[in-house]
């Protein structure tokens, strides 16, 4: 099986999150751009597919500004056999249809059966770019997909929980899936690989061929305005109780009087 | 400016669902007194019922069966329904379905996109504004969507649910051949019901009651889901009890579980490891119980309650009872 995994460079977790000096965007700078979140459970649910599929192979691709190349490396780290990096346009992008345009123009030279991606990225938790590029490669896909297993060289089975209970599904390939979960916690590079790993060519396709390819959709129409951060918590206010009863009383009063959100 | 503001209406048992109802609210607001609203629906007569008593002027309506319901199949419907109303919106309701099909509905219809928003509004002739959480509620952001079409999904519960007033709307019926014969060979096998009784799930609640490994056995947990269900509350739970098999995976709350931002998130020996955190901070209103007035927790939480919660959840579940007004149990 031919598979492709879509990553995009978020935050580390722990990283202190600060706005442009403009105020509409996260300022990158002191930042370290990781793979992680949902698309770190999509390279680790695509090497675990090619592991139990001899043959597969699995090409990590991109898009956005050069630090899509450090996390793409780490993609081949962990058993990645191959990386595209699509390269952003210079003022830069974070219009999630326009991702999805950039890389779904890439794929057409890109074999693929399945494309998988996170059900949505760690930073801007939008959901949008794997359903976009099916729509514009013209194969179905699949959000909040759990437990994905291969029946067979053409087809796909996976759960899907959702609010009315949990869904179980039949999918041709190709296909795209937003994935929410993989069968394991996504493994961690063994040294000798991530050293490799540096020398690893990288495809790039830049920013004029991909604005070309594009015309008229190549310019953003979802821009980042403001970037704001909520007054930190201050910690919480401390209830002070002598028995189990007074704890439950004020805690009641304060969440009735104070706080209203008593139901 | 009068634009046609299109709702995605998803309908269970013959009633719209809360994110439908939200949706709709914020249709009426966009809409104005000038503008109008539409709707259309998969769900065929039954949702069409439910969804009149709403006031749309048009409804376009398919009947697809939720075993053929892909986002692809719906993208294409609901695109085709925008064209024919000259909706300059679409909303969606923020459902696992809701959310699936926004992606591929913007390109299908060629418009600007986002999901979750917590804000909508119409800041000029081409140009709508949302607010929306991000970095799992870390963070918010105001983003410009510009261009004649916009596709929005809502964050649900971060909008009032629009009351039924009463109209008859015009009805067309959406052709099923725009489908891709691509979706075709996709097919729902099975829906494992959420378990019926067991309070409203995760996703809906404006209430969480999440237990951690401070519930110290399996045993205990009943405390979290009296408590839960004295408040009306949905049950989660940390990745320690997921992984020690108290409660199944489906309660995880975290950064590989469900992200929830209910009005009041309680969270009964938790520690407050950052991938649970992240799961729960943009809860509006966050309470504390732990042994260890040092936890991490406490930094996150609004109340904050040092003790055992094997002896302040029963006396919690008690006086929550007595002031609800419910028999004490
Ligand atoms: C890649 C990765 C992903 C992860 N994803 C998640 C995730 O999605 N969700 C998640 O929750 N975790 C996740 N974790 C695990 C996370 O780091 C923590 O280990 C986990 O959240 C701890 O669960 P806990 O707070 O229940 O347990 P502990 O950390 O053991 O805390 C138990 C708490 O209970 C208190 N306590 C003990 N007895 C009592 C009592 N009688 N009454 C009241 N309080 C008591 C203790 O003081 C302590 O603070 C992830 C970890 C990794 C590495
Ligand atoms: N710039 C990007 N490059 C590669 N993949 C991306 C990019 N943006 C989003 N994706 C993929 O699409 C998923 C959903 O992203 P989003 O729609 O931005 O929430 C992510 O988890 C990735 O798998």
């Amino acid at each position: 099986m031919e598979i492709v995994v879509l990553i995009k460079p978020i935050p580390e977790a722990e990283s202190r999150l600060r706005a442009t000096p403009d105020g509409r965007g996260l300022e990158p700078e002191g930042v370290k751009f990781v793979l992680a979140g949902y698309d770190e459970s999509a390279v680790e649910q695509a090497l675990l597919l090619k592991e139990s599929l001899p043959g597969s192979r699995v090409h990590a691709v991109s898009f956005g500004p050069a630090r899509c190349e450090e996390t793409l490396r780490a993609a081949i780290a962990l058993g990645a056999d191959r990386a595209t990096w699509v390269e952003g346009p210079p003022e830069g992008s974070d219009d999630p249809v326009l991702a999805a345009r950039a890389l779904a123009a890439a794929l057409q030279t890109v074999p693929h059966d399945l494309v998988l991606g996170g059900k949505q990225a760690g930073d801007d938790e939008e959901g949008i770019v794997p359903g976009a590029v099916a729509e514009l490669l013209g194969i179905p896909s699949f959000g909040y997909v759990t437990d994905l297993r291969s029946s067979g060289p053409s087809g796909l089975t996976f759960l899907r929980p959702t609010e009315a209970g949990v869904e179980r599904w039949e999918a041709p390939l190709p296909c795209v899936v937003g994935l929410q979960q993989a069968w394991n916690d996504p493994r961690s590079a063994k040294l000798p690989n991530i050293l490799k790993s540096r020398k690893a060519p990288i495809l790039k396709v830049d920013w004029p061929t991909t604005s070309k390819a594009l015309a008229l959709e190549a310019k953003p129409r979802s821009i980042g305005e403001k970037f704001e951060l909520p007054a930190p918590r201050t910690g919480a206010k401390m209830i002070e109780f002598k028995t189990p009863e007074e704890a439950a009383e004020k805690l009641v009063r304060l969440l009735r009087e104070e706080a209203k959100v008593f139901p | 400016m009068t634009p046609t503001v299109l709702v995605l209406a998803e309908a269970s048992g013959g009633l719209l669902t809360g994110p439908t109802k939200e949706a709709i609210g914020v249709a009426r607001t966009l809409a104005g007194p000038d503008g109008s609203l539409a709707a259309v629906t998969m769900g065929g007569p039954s949702a069409l019922e439910a969804l009149a008593p709403f006031g749309p002027k048009e409804v376009w309506v398919a009947d697809v069966p939720p075993e053929a319901a892909t986002s692809g199949a719906v993208a294409a419907l609901a695109a085709h329904a925008a064209d024919e109303s000259r909706a300059a919106i679409v909303l969606l309701g923020g459902t696992t379905f809701g959310r699936d099909v926004t992606g591929r509905l913007a390109v299908r219809w060629g418009a600007a996109a986002a999901t979750g928003a917590t804000e909508v509004a119409i800041a000029g002739p081409e140009e709508v504004h949302v607010r929306r959480p991000v970095f799992g509620g870390r963070a918010t952001e105001m983003r410009r969507l510009v261009g004649p079409r916009t596709v929005i999904a809502l964050r649900p519960h971060a909008f009032a649910e629009a009351a039924a007033s009463a109209g008859t709307p015009t009805v067309h019926v959406l052709d099923r051949s725009v489908i891709p014969a691509t979706e075709g060979a996709a097919r729902r096998r099975s829906l494992d019901p959420a378990e019926p009784g067991s309070g409203p799930s995760l996703s809906d609640a404006t209430i969480v009651v999440s237990g951690g490994r401070g519930m110290r056995a399996a045993e205990n947990f009943h405390l979290i889901e009296e408590l839960a269900q004295s408040l009306g509350a949905a049950v989660g739970a940390s990745r320690a009890v997921t992984d020690a098999g108290w409660r199944p995976t489906s309660f995880q709350i975290g950064q590989t579980g469900r992200a929830v931002s209910p009005q009041l998130y309680i969270a009964v020996g938790i520690s407050g490891a950052i991938q649970h955190v992240v799961g729960m901070v943009s809860s509006r209103t966050i309470v504390a119980i732990n042994t260890d007035a040092s936890a991490p927790i406490f930094k996150v939480a609004d109340y904050g309650l040092v003790g055992d919660a094997l002896t302040i959840l029963p006396a919690l579940t008690r006086e929550v009872r007595k002031v609800r007004g419910l028999p004490a149990n």
